[in-house]
């Protein structure tokens, strides 16, 4: 009983909430009454057409953009509207949609900016990201300018440089975006071996299969509105969902 | 191969051999008043250390991509309190030049957190409108600034009650604020260089890892602030006058392309720019406007040809002779490697 308590207390340290957010931009309904709760460990897919607020939802979260209503608490504490450094120090780190990394420093030096910006410099910061640099094969490049890496291993790069910030929770723009297939996998690894640690992760994501895979939760968000939530095989069969976004192909894999 | 922790533990705010060269520079202006008496050699080498200063001043901003106009107005600032205290009596210069730094410094910090939220363009345009607020101000304000005439006939600073008056010490004043300003932007550039240059190249990013751009935005700005503002207090030295017209627009074009010319990504850019240019206009004597003309050609040339400006074309170059002599056959070892790429 005792050791259950003092699970949860922990577990509710590191809890997202986020409740009724909103976010109008002028006239413009990006978010509205957004929703969800994101405990350690867990993985929440978040999907929807182009223009659902999936972007925005993260950016409201990290502080970037100012939220017109809701809260967003991390653990019990509220960090609504806090500048993006603090929400970063606090544990709440994103990627980035576009490959992210600064381009003309090498492979060390982004490690590096990534875990000296956090506040984790160190060979403690180092060994916690080794293992992600050595299974993407970014442990023999340490010296290479990042920008003149293959865009797979960019993109790779950005994601351990999030993760490099020491985060409680990850928010994952389209982390599959712009991957070969084949390289797609390494997302999975990435997931994997950050959630082994603890992490909970929000994962904005274009690809159905990739998303099937990873998320035991989704979220579908249509024109800044949750649609619906829940297993992706029970949601993404939904007439409703598939209407919306997920269209007649995936209507098929389902079938099939 | 899993990374080593000691191969990320190599210091990264060392100073390297442009910092130790510029600093070097620096010292043996030093001895410039006293190794000749020519005194064109002295106004040529005055004024090129106080461009080198207001450059280092701009350089500090733009190793974050802010591109500063506000120079001449910090230069006014620490120019004219340096004056006015002199004319109320306060001629020690172990006084006057902490306080043209500081002045400037602090009316940076309050300035700062206004416009060092805006960024490329914006951040050009609020500047430039400082400097112009400013030369209004000393205008609109002849009882404390002298207006339109300016400050002239203050007492010659002092060091330790010995006058400095003469030709030598007003240089050698200006070279040692000269040395001043290159120790303190080699030591902030290079503690903070992983800092200014992730903000320089990605922002968001930096931020969104945690952080606190706006603290190293403001540090900076602050201590160009104060280097100008020496420099503005040497300028006023050796004209023997603080007037608005030597803070206008004119002076931070001209210091910009000082900076852009030498090359915005070493310390030394701001010294070779302000060295070569200061000579050319010397050259060009009263020709003014040709001095103006040859800088924005050379500005264009720059901008289009050499990003790096002239050092960075000098480390470009050495570096690929560097190279070439590594592989003796580098022409077949660059066509290999090419081919490599193109096949993957």
């Amino acid at each position: 009983m005792e050791a259950t308590a003092t699970g949860a207390a922990v577990a509710g340290v590191e809890e997202l909430r986020v409740e009724g957010l909103t976010k109008r931009f002028g006239g413009l309904r990006v978010l509205e009454g957004i929703s969800f709760t994101l405990a350690p460990g867990d993985i929440l897919g978040v999907i929807g057409p182009n223009g659902a607020g999936k972007t925005t939802l993260i950016n409201v979260i990290t502080g970037r953009t100012p939220p017109s209503g809701g809260r967003i608490l991390l653990g019990g504490h509220d960090i609504t509207g806090e500048p993006t450094h603090t929400v970063s120090r606090r544990g709440v780190v994103r990627s980035f949609q576009q490959t992210n990394t600064f381009k003309s420093a090498s492979v060390r030096e982004n490690v590096s900016r990534a875990l000296r910006f956090s506040g984790t410099a160190g060979a403690e910061g180092w060994a916690r990201v080794a293992p992600l640099l050595e299974a993407f094969g970014l442990a023999s490049r340490l010296d290479e300018q990042s920008d003149k890496l293959p865009y797979g291993l960019q993109k790779m790069l950005g994601l351990t440089l999030a993760y490099a910030a020491d985060p409680k929770v990850l928010l994952l723009d389209e982390p599959a975006a712009g991957l070969e297939r084949s390289e797609r996998t390494r997302v999975d690894e990435f997931v994997h071996h950050v959630r082994a640690r603890g992490c909970s992760v929000l994962i904005v994501e274009h690809d159905m299969d990739l998303v099937r895979r990873l998320c035991p939760r989704i979220i579908v968000l249509d024109a800044g509105v949750v649609l619906a939530e829940g297993p992706p095989a029970e949601v993404l069969s939904r007439k409703d969902v598939i209407d919306a976004y997920v269209g007649a192909d995936a209507a098929e894999d389902e079938a099939a | 191969m899993a990374p080593e922790p000691n191969l990320a533990a190599r210091s990264p705010s060392r100073w390297g051999a442009q910092e130790w060269v510029a600093v070097a520079i620096f010292v043996a202006a030093l001895a410039v008043p006293y190794a000749t008496e020519d005194l064109l050699v002295h106004s040529i080498v005055n004024r090129v250390l106080i461009g080198a200063m207001a450059a280092f001043s701009v350089f500090i901003m733009l190793r974050m991509d802010l591109l500063s106009f506000a120079t001449p107005a910090f230069m006014a600032l620490g120019g004219y309190s340096a004056v006015l205290l002199a004319m109320n009596g306060v001629t020690e210069v172990l006084l006057i030049v902490p306080a043209s730094f500081i002045v400037p410094a602090l009316v940076a910090l309050p300035l700062g957190a206004l416009v060092l939220r805006l960024r490329g363009v914006y951040f050009v345009l609020v500047t430039f409108v400082l400097t112009e607020i400013l030369q209004l101000i000393v205008f609109l304000t002849p009882g404390l600034t002298g207006g339109s005439d300016g400050l002239a006939g203050f007492p010659a600073p002092t060091l330790l009650g010995r006058d400095l008056s003469d030709a030598q010490s007003v240089l050698a004043l200006a070279a040692a604020m000269a040395l001043l300003a290159v120790v303190i932007t080699a030591a902030l550039t290079a503690h903070f260089r992983q800092h200014f240059a992730a903000i320089e190249e990605n922002e968001v990013l930096a931020e969104s890892l945690g952080l606190v751009v706006w603290r190293y935005k403001a540090m900076g700005f602050v201590v160009a602030a104060g280097i100008a503002g020496m420099a503005g207090f040497a300028l006023g030295n050796m004209l023997l006058t603080v007037h608005p017209t030597s803070f206008g627009a004119q002076q931070a074009v001209d210091t910009i392309v000082y900076t852009i010319v030498g090359g915005r990504g070493s310390i030394l850019g701001p010294v070779v720019g302000a060295s070569l240019l200061v000579t050319a206009a010397d050259f060009l004597g009263n020709q003014g406007q040709y001095a103006q003309g040859l800088f924005g050609l050379l500005l264009i040339f720059v901008t289009l040809v050499a990003r790096g400006g002239i050092t960075g074309a000098v480390v470009t170059l050495a570096r690929r002779l560097r190279d070439a002599r590594r592989t003796p056959d580098a022409p077949a070892a660059a066509a290999s490697e090419a081919a490599a790429r193109g096949g993957a």
